[in-house]
């Protein structure tokens, strides 16, 4: 049984067809990336897993359960987390707060019964990722850097099944991409599940095994890094036909 | 010797005083604050105007529990006044045709108060916004008609008659309005704990983080639903209590508790907590307080009795240009702003102190 399983997931918003038959699955310790140009519908396909988006068809299960259509907090429950491309942080609350209300929810609640300080835990969600300084300050005084990085503790707060990052490095510099790159390398070993779109393709190829490339909606191609950078057809979407 | 002793002693306490000041200023603002209102039936206020600051005090609860909604958890309403009305008019009605004691019906409309938020709110917490503020602002006008159409039961304009908690055997007639006072004062201390107590505790962190970013919530696994009802149910259970002694203490549960009309400006109860919260500082839980006082104090003191003899509308001109100053100088809030210029003064503390504290 594969961890995650999408089952030709197709959404259509008017005569575009954003999702088109995208099928593919994720097992147990693995790292993929999802690559495209703009408008591939690598967002919607996140939003359509995670339930921000209903489909017009197809399934995704999660661990052999039918998790399609439920409400975002319920799916994220079940372990299935993301984080934004543009970053959501809770802006009145100091940064360790934003985390908080990460093991506020039923899935954190359940997960940290045995520790009577969710505030240590919090803590050192932060220092994971390297935001232990700020832990008092305001959310709103953070850099975007720092604010990708609280995004990730935030969802790794949850103790996920599966982490869906959705551009990652996204508005990032060289050397809080690598920052980023080692936070994540950490996590995968740590065991846990990743899923990855990513536009830095640099970034991305050092990552992952396995890539999966969407043009239109479709997925057109996958395998190995070395493979899709040679792939003719991957070529062509992202730099054009040779004339 | 004896002087030299003391004088020592004094400024000891006033340097200790001093410096613990800025130790916990929110707290030590408040606990300054409550020793000023609570000695206001002595400081040349007649009594019969006390009434104006008893008012003052229920209005408070119901600002605050409009806070928790609005500047905490981001449902904005604009028909708080329905359960301060709705409180007001369960005990009126209970006390009316079961002629029950004030100790009973107060708690019953409480609940009643309480079902009403949940009854409204499960529907209308679908709305976002500005619509869920439309919808609200409805409810208050919508009951007010429905009180008109029935006046057999409601008895219409005139409103419902209700018993006083304090009757002359227990306390006599021209001490009534320091007794209804200091009850409304003790449940003003007592609401705005709790409310402040639920506010800055792990649901409090929740509720804020619903107001920042309702998908962001979603995210962490929040059941945003839930806890936005949460909030209706709170912020409802205690503007009921509000209206509920408001009714037991004025002696009567009329439509002004939905429309409230004043001699020198007409208010309304769902606007009132809304200008005083923003006055004070939207979010705080102590602002509203401190803005239905500037407010009540200003509108129903200052304007009304102490200088009475200038013609209304330059009052009103003045009042109005007041409240505005006071908004535009301070757009944050007053309070805000004070305890925001105290804490600047305190030593920063470190993560490591909080969470030793916390065990």
């Amino acid at each position: 049984m594969h961890l995650l399983e999408v089952q030709n997931l197709t959404k259509r918003f008017g005569g575009v067809i954003a999702v088109n038959n995208v099928s593919f699955q994720v097992d147990e310790g693995e790292m993929v990336g999802i690559i495209g140009p703009n408008g591939a519908g690598k967002t919607t396909l996140f939003n359509l897993i995670t339930g921000y988006l209903k489909p017009d068809s197809g399934k995704v299960l999660l661990k052999g359960e039918d998790i399609t259509g439920l409400p975002p907090n319920k799916i994220a429950n079940k372990g299935l987390v993301r984080t934004f491309q543009i970053v959501r942080p809770f802006r009145h609350l100091p940064t360790i707060a934003n985390v908080l209300v990460a093991l506020q929810s039923h899935r954190g609640k359940r997960r940290i019964e045995w520790i009577k300080t969710p505030e240590r835990k919090a803590m050192e969600m932060l220092e994971d990722v390297g935001l232990s300084d700020m832990a008092l300050e305001p959310a709103e005084i953070l850099s975007h850097g720092d604010l990708k990085r609280l995004e990730m503790a935030r969802a790794m707060a949850l103790e996920p099944e599966i982490v869906l990052l959705d551009e990652p490095f996204g508005g990032l510099n060289p050397v809080e991409t690598e920052y980023m790159v080692k936070s994540i390398q950490r996590m995968h070993l740590d065991g846990h599940t990743m899923v990855i779109v990513e536009h830095k393709l640099h970034a991305l190829m050092k990552l992952v095994k396995r890539v999966l490339v969407m043009h239109n909606g479709e997925l057109i191609a996958e395998g190995t890094p070395e493979e899709i950078a040679k792939n003719k057809k991957v070529i062509e979407v992202y730099l054009g036909k040779a004339v | 010797m004896v002087t030299n002793t003391i004088i020592r002693y004094v400024k000891k306490a006033y340097t200790d005083f001093a410096t613990h000041v800025y130790d916990v200023p929110p707290r030590m603002l408040a606990f300054l604050i409550l020793i000023i209102i609570a000695n206001l039936p002595f400081m040349g206020i007649p009594t019969n105007r006390l009434g104006v600051f008893t008012t003052a005090n229920l209005i408070a609860i119901l600002a605050v529990s409009w806070d928790l909604l609005v500047g905490r958890t981001g449902q904005i309403s604009l028909g708080h006044a329905l359960f301060y009305g709705v409180g007001a008019y369960a005990t009126a009605l209970l006390y009316k045709y079961f002629s029950w004691p004030w100790w009973t019906t107060i708690p019953l409309s409480i609940i009643i108060g309480l079902g009403v938020a949940l009854i409204i709110g499960i529907p209308c917490l679908r709305f976002k916004g500005p619509y869920l503020a439309l919808v609200t602002m409805a409810f208050p006008l919508a009951i007010v008609g429905f009180f008109y159409y029935y006046r057999d039961i409601f008895r219409g304009e005139t409103g419902l008659s209700v018993k006083q908690i304090f009757t002359p055997p227990i306390v006599s007639y021209s001490q009534r309005p320091i007794a209804n006072y200091y009850l409304s004062l003790a449940l003003l201390t007592i609401s705005s704990i709790i409310i402040y107590k639920i506010a800055t505790s792990k649901t409090g962190i929740v509720f804020v983080s619903i107001l920042d970013d309702e998908l962001g919530s979603k995210a962490c696994g929040i059941n945003t639903t839930k806890y936005k009802l949460l909030s209706f149910a709170i912020s409802g259970l205690f503007g009921s209590l509000a209206g509920a002694f408001a009714a037991h203490l004025t002696g009567s549960a009329n439509p002004r508790y939905f429309i409230e009309k004043t001699a020198l400006i007409p208010t309304e109860y769902s606007l009132v907590p809304i200008i005083a919260t923003i006055l004070g500082g939207i979010g705080t839980i102590y602002g509203p307080i401190v803005g239905v006082y500037i407010y009540y104090t200003l509108n129903g003191y200052i304007f009304e009795y102490v200088i009475s003899g200038v013609d209304q509308p330059t009052r009103i001109l003045v009042f109005m240009a007041i409240i505005i100053f006071l908004i535009i100088k301070w757009p944050r809030g007053i309070a805000r702003t004070i305890v925001e210029k105290l804490e600047d003064l305190q030593e920063p503390r470190e993560v490591e102190e909080i969470l030793k504290e916390k065990g």
